[in-house]
């Protein structure tokens, strides 16, 4: 097992295995609808990515995973040739996500990354009675956002962006890293495995990585229920971080 | 010769409703940090949630595998509701690679209590996409006229 590199004093990477470069990083954190994780638990399985890297933070909570019954970081890093993943198996504490989040992003960066891109959702009120959803994309620079405009991803043009996904597309800005964030229509406050199953078959369309979500349709209410626990604890935290400003218009600053 | 800044009384009473919130937050976890399993009732509680606008009080709750023909919504008073929904299948913590835990659940339960005045004897109901929505209009109260 290597050490990663140490990016900052209370959130360190540990590497279990070398680490391609060059290839697309995406981001399944909790969020509204569990759309992130969801869609990522599913790639991980469909794709049989493996744990290539952990994160380790005295941030987070004191707990741990347990599969099979041996120990894991609830965040971790999976992969193979193609892509790296980096997934939440808890509720992330709001205070905590700026740290880990650019952590992730600087390391991803340290592995020349084509490009992040983050998988969630955007929540509206009349969700139980869309049968399409729509997926929105944004970008980190107008050259990104142009192409996937010519993929045929519609833009989220105005509005507020809060959680995970906002800070990993802030920091790439900054720092000169391509990134997008898909969010698809989904439930605030409730496990949305459609909505999952929509941002995968958008990141299909703008990347070459394939992934059928046909099983992920098919297991919709198994996974609902087993999403509860986490759909509750991440509502907590999505309190906390005023997540509802998503619903909010925008006073326009030129 | 101390260099402390002397605190002014503001700070103190911010420090004070600082610390009475971080307590109020503690309390509030320690009181709703509970299993959504009942073991011994075998039931599951559902997420849900609340919405109230000017018109009416929309609860919602979630519930996969539930029947449509076996979903109940009874009025416990006033103010509060009682959802039960009896699930297609049977689930066990075993399906979810639980071994430590033995027990196994087919019905939703919960109670959940409305914020607001609100007319039960009007309540509509309708179970869409696994979600159960209960529309409650809110009692009236007296209009101002507009001049």
């Amino acid at each position: 097992m290597a050490e990663g590199l140490k990016l900052s004093e209370d959130v360190k990477i540990i590497e279990r295995q070398k680490i391609p470069s060059g290839v697309t990083m995406l981001f399944g954190f909790p969020d509204v609808g569990l759309v992130g994780v969801i869609a990522a638990s599913h790639m991980i399985s469909e794709l049989n990515l493996r744990e290539v890297a952990y994160l380790d933070s005295k941030l987070l909570p004191p707990l741990i995973v347990l599969h099979e019954g041996l120990p894991h970081s609830p965040i971790r890093i999976f992969g193979n040739h193609d892509v790296l993943l980096a997934v939440s198996e808890t509720a992330v504490p709001a205070g905590a996500i700026q740290p880990i989040v650019r952590t992730l992003v600087d390391w991803g960066k340290s592995k020349n990354v084509k490009e992040m891109i983050s998988m969630s959702g955007i929540p509206v009120q009349n969700r139980q009675d869309i049968d399409e959803l729509k997926v929105f994309g944004a970008a980190s620079n107008s050259s990104v956002l142009k192409t996937i405009q010519e993929k045929g991803v519609e833009v989220l043009k105005e509005g507020y962006m809060v959680g995970p996904q906002a800070i990993i597309m802030h920091y790439c800005a900054r720092i000169g890293v391509p990134a997008i964030t898909l969010l698809a229509q989904c439930f605030y406050n409730y496990p949305d495995p459609e909505a999952a199953a929509a941002t995968l078959k958008e990141l299909v369309k703008i990347t070459d990585i394939k992934v059928d979500v046909s099983t992920l349709l098919e297991k919709g209410e198994e996974i609902r229920l087993r999403a509860r626990d986490v759909m509750k604890r991440t509502q907590k935290e999505m309190a906390k971080m005023k997540k509802t400003q998503e619903y909010d218009i925008p006073l326009y600053v030129s | 010769m101390s260099t402390r800044k002397k605190r002014s009384i503001f700070d103190i009473i911010d420090e004070y409703f600082g610390s009475l919130d971080e307590w109020a937050e503690i309390f509030r976890e320690a009181m709703i940090e509970r299993p959504s399993w009942n073991q011994r009732a075998s039931t599951i509680e559902p997420l849900r949630d609340i919405l109230v606008t000017p018109d009416v009080v929309i609860v919602t709750a979630d519930l996969p595998y539930a029947e449509e023909n076996k979903v109940q919504v009874k009025p416990l008073d006033g103010n509060a509701l009682e959802i039960i929904a009896k699930m297609r299948r049977k689930v066990r913590f075993a399906d979810f690679g639980i071994t430590h835990q033995a027990g196994e659940f087919q019905t939703f339960r919960c109670q959940t209590r409305i914020p607001v005045p609100v007319d039960m004897k009007n309540m509509e109901i309708r179970l869409k996409r696994g979600i159960l929505e209960i529309r409650l209009p809110r009692k009236g109260g007296y209009r101002i006229p507009t001049e």
